[in-house]
């Protein structure tokens, strides 16, 4: 039982952790819309869930602070207590303090620090001003439940509840003295008769089965709903009754019945009510089975061998010339297909949620640095892979902080620039042709096109004669040792560069580029796959192995005739339709002993600006591939980023290109004796 | 029944009173530890893996999984083993820094046997001598009169000094790395 009970409580904290987020997020919009009622309930539901389940775990110290939170929302929702700015920063510390609570008392089991304690005090007296005049002070969080009592507004009533537990509650992971217990938080119970009729015999006796009843006496300023929803949690395993003593009208009434009614219509006409108010539907309960992510990966996992697996298959019956076995496995080679389109459409996420967060950090450091600055956020339902999300979250970060501390000029140069004095941050996200891109756009002043170039001289990364475009100058400040330390300040300048931000986007197998208006603002354009688990390669031979290129950095293939295979290798060139096109031999790159096949071919690949040729031996055609990483032994080498199983079994490397095209620039530079300029490669 | 004795006695007097693999390598006897070891597969269909050290053999697929295989003699600074009908590549567990154990390939010239060697037949390594680094040296085993070098698999395939040995070999990669 004591293990069902972790997993409920594991249960509780993940939801707990969501609520506060809803919670955050309708606070911010709170903040832009006041009159928001729709945003206020979510506010109130998320306090008040929390409440609830906290209670029935028996976490004193969560409840008790929650109840005050829950209080002066409670007045907020009814209208005694107006929107402002501080009740607002107050309420978001509250959040916070919330989680802190849920993190240590409830994940580690362990009592707050006195720091906490202390702002729990700070927050407790600033809420106390917007709690009802009625309230009495009090500070420790034990003598909650007797204020509570006489904190209500609304007149207090007797309440009697019947209360049958069904023999599954143990099972189920159900204590039924913690909803006394919560019960105790609500008001003051008078009486409790504990029920034992239905105890059995001892022999019959089954130690995991409950037995009991209660009658209870409750006196509580609660409402009926209130009551009836402290058994949400046993309603399918037992029976309640809630009656109102001195009520005479409500006793007319069937009272099973009516709160059957309720029950389906509460939550009906809440979302109701909120569809119209809220911007985003938030329809996330009863439409969703949580799974373990484990799980997931695993099954994809299952599903890419199956991939590969039945390209074998396919190989096999191409060889057999069978056709009716040909198309039974093209059949399945389709069906394959668009078990892995879903499988893989299972770990997407909309990146809304961590957009969200951003608002967050928006308002805290826009605030910190005295700047205003509004977010937009656009696109949030565009989905990508769960571990993309998550790994890009660190870099969006750094990003959105350099656009506030950096890019946005405070209110008054920017009036004096003529631009309204509210700074302008935009999120945005999209799908582009197979991949995802997010673009942070800043309507500050732009980058310093002169003031870059003259630092990447003075640091060597380019030649002092090299002519460069805009373009090019404004990538240079995700070179490493590149940094915009003429103002360091507490935000930016704390040693993530935004070398680390290419760096950490490059590893997701992803791109970004800039683009800048002086004085009228900068626009990061991140580029990411839309997944990491499969790519779809193009497959080439180099004697006996097959290497893969990722499809959407290959533009062409053009055959190598001999007159043109001389001169090439003489020059290192082609002319490529009147364009110089770099040549790589990837047989002597990689040390391919034995001598080249009688016919040659070129890849002409595409990088950000870098276009070059690779020559190999087979074009091998298209090929959707799992990607297996190679491991740790491999994780120097360069220019080979995984590798993938081939239908007939073998491992196929897959190319790094634009490692591989840094890693021959660097060679070409050392042999040249060259100062390393970006543009050796170029066009 | 004397056999079983005796292991028991030795067992409780040095817990090291394991079974080892023995293999040939170079006209030389090697062995190493069973515990570590997950199976023992025919050399074949092995992709070369390039700018790797020429001990870094290539890449097999072991059943869907992708498992670098290193050449021995080649990580004992000898030649690269020449691949004959009955060369073999022995799948270790090895493990890392992170505490994530990875599987690796053994490439050896022919596996012999499993021998029980009692510890007190394993002498402590000599400090030169064997030709190959001390450090690869878990102990000198009598076999049947002869010595037999029991090798320190945690050593000789301490992936962490592989692939720095890797990196090294990487020289372009070295300095300034551009992205």
């Amino acid at each position: 039982m004591s293990i069902n009970l972790d997993q409920a409580l594991q249960t509780f904290i993940v939801e707990a952790h969501e609520l506060l987020q809803v919670m955050e997020q309708s606070l911010l919009q709170l903040e832009t819309e006041p009159a928001d009622q729709g945003a206020i309930g979510a506010i109130f539901r998320a306090a008040h869930t929390i409440k609830g389940s906290a209670g029935l775990f028996g976490l004193t110290p969560v409840v008790g602070f929650t109840h005050i939170v829950e209080d002066v929302l409670d007045r907020l929702r009814d209208g005694s207590v107006a929107v402002d700015a501080t009740l607002i920063a107050v309420l978001l510390k509250c959040g916070d303090h919330m989680l802190e609570l849920i993190n240590v008392v409830a994940s580690r089991g362990e009592t707050l620090p006195p720091a906490a304690l202390e702002r729990e005090a700070a927050l407790r007296e600033a809420l106390s001003r917007y709690q009802a005049p009625t309230h009495l002070p009090e500070t420790v969080p034990q003598s909650i439940q007797t204020v509570d009592a006489g904190a209500g507004t609304s007149a207090e009533l007797l309440w009697h509840i019947s209360l049958r537990f069904g023999v599954e509650v143990f099972r189920n992971g159900m204590d039924p003295l913690s909803f006394l217990r919560y019960l105790e938080t609500l008001g003051q119970i008078t009486q409790v008769t504990t029920l034992t009729e239905t105890i059995p015999a001892l022999d019959s006796w089954d130690p995991e089965s409950c037995y009991l009843g209660f009658e209870i006496d409750l006196r509580s300023t609660a409402g009926h709903a209130t009551l009836n929803e402290v058994f949400d949690f046993v309603r399918d395993d037992c029976e309640v009754s809630i009656e109102a003593i001195h009520e005479a009208s409500d006793r007319a009434v069937s009272v099973a019945s009516e709160w059957d009614a309720q029950a389906e219509q509460g939550p009906l006409t809440a979302s109701v009510q909120r569809l119209p108010a809220a911007s985003e539907p938030k329809t996330r309960d009863g439409n969703y089975v949580r799974v373990n992510a484990d799980k997931l990966d695993e099954l994809i996992n299952l599903v890419g061998e199956l991939v590969i697996a039945s390209a074998g298959a396919s190989l096999l019956a191409r060889s057999c010339h069978n056709d009716p076995l040909q198309e039974a496995t093209s059949t399945v080679s389709g069906l394959v297909e668009e078990i892995l389109d879903g499988a893989l459409h299972l770990r997407m996420v909309p990146i809304g949620d961590t957009f969200n967060r951003f608002r967050r950090v928006v308002r805290d450091i826009s605030q910190e640095l005295g700047k205003d600055i509004e977010l937009t956020i656009s696109g949030a339902e565009t989905e990508m892979d769960k571990t993309v999300v998550e790994k890009i979250g660190d870099p969006l970060m750094h990003l959105l902080r350099n656009a506030m501390d950096h890019g946005i000029e405070s209110a008054d140069a920017r009036r004096a620039a003529g631009k309204a004095g509210k700074g302008h941050l935009s999120l945005n996200a999209y799908h582009d042709s197979g991949s995802i891109v997010i673009e942070i756009a800043d309507d500050g002043n732009g980058l310093n096109r002169e003031r870059i170039l003259e630092k990447a001289q003075e640091r060597g990364l380019v030649a002092s004669g090299a002519v460069l475009s805009d373009q090019e100058i404004y990538n240079l400040i995700f070179e490493p040792g590149f940094s915009t330390a003429e103002a360091v300040t507490n935000l930016s300048g704390r040693g993530v560069g935004m070398d680390v931000v290419k760096r950490n986007i490059t590893l997701l197998r992803g791109t970004v580029d800039l683009d800048s208006r002086p004085g009228q603002g900068t626009v990061v354009r991140i580029r990411l796959p839309l997944t990491l688990a499969i790519i779809n390669g193009f497959l080439v031979g180099i004697d006996t192995s097959t290497y893969v290129i990722p499809l959407d950095m290959v533009q062409e293939c053009i055959e190598l005739d001999v007159h043109q295979r001389q001169s090439s290798r003489d020059q290192g060139y082609l002319d490529l339709r009147g364009e110089v096109l770099p040549l790589v031999d990837l047989r002597e790159h990689f040390s391919h002993e034995g001598s080249a096949g009688r016919r040659q071919n070129v890849v002409v690949v595409r990088y950000a600006e870098h276009k070059a040729g690779l020559v190999v031996d087979d074009l091998l055609g298209e090929f959707q591939t799992v990607i297996k990483p190679l491991g740790k032994l491999f994780g120097a080498l360069r220019g080979i980023s995984g590798s993938t199983i081939l239908g007939s079994g073998a491992v196929a490397l897959i190319l790094d290109i634009p490692a591989l095209l840094n890693q021959i620039v660097q060679l070409e530079a050392r042999t040249a004796q060259a100062p390393y300029s970006p543009t050796v490669v170029a066009r | 029944m004397g056999a079983v004795t005796t292991t028991r006695q030795t067992a409780v007097a040095v817990d090291e009173d394991a079974q080892y693999l023995t293999f040939m390598l170079g006209g030389e006897m090697f062995a190493i530890g069973i515990l570590g070891i997950k199976e023992i597969i025919e050399y074949g269909s092995l992709t070369v893996v390039p700018m790797m050290p020429a001990f870094v053999r290539g890449v097999i697929n072991l059943r869907g999984a992708v498992v670098p295989v290193v050449d021995l003699s080649a990580r004992f600074g000898r030649a690269n083993s020449a691949i004959t009908r009955r060369s073999c590549v022995i799948i270790i567990e090895a493990s890392t820094d992170e505490g994530q154990p990875q599987d690796i390939g053994l490439l050896v010239d022919t596996v012999s046997a499993v021998q029980e060697i009692p510890s007190t037949q394993i002498e402590p390594p000599p400090s030169f001598g064997a030709r190959i680094r001390s450090d690869f040296i878990s102990g000198m085993a009598k076999v049947d009169g002869k010595f037999v070098i029991v090798l320190d698999v945690d050593n000789v395939l301490s992936i962490d000094e592989m692939s720095s040995l890797a990196e090294a070999g990487q020289a372009p990669a070295l300095d300034l790395d551009p992205r």
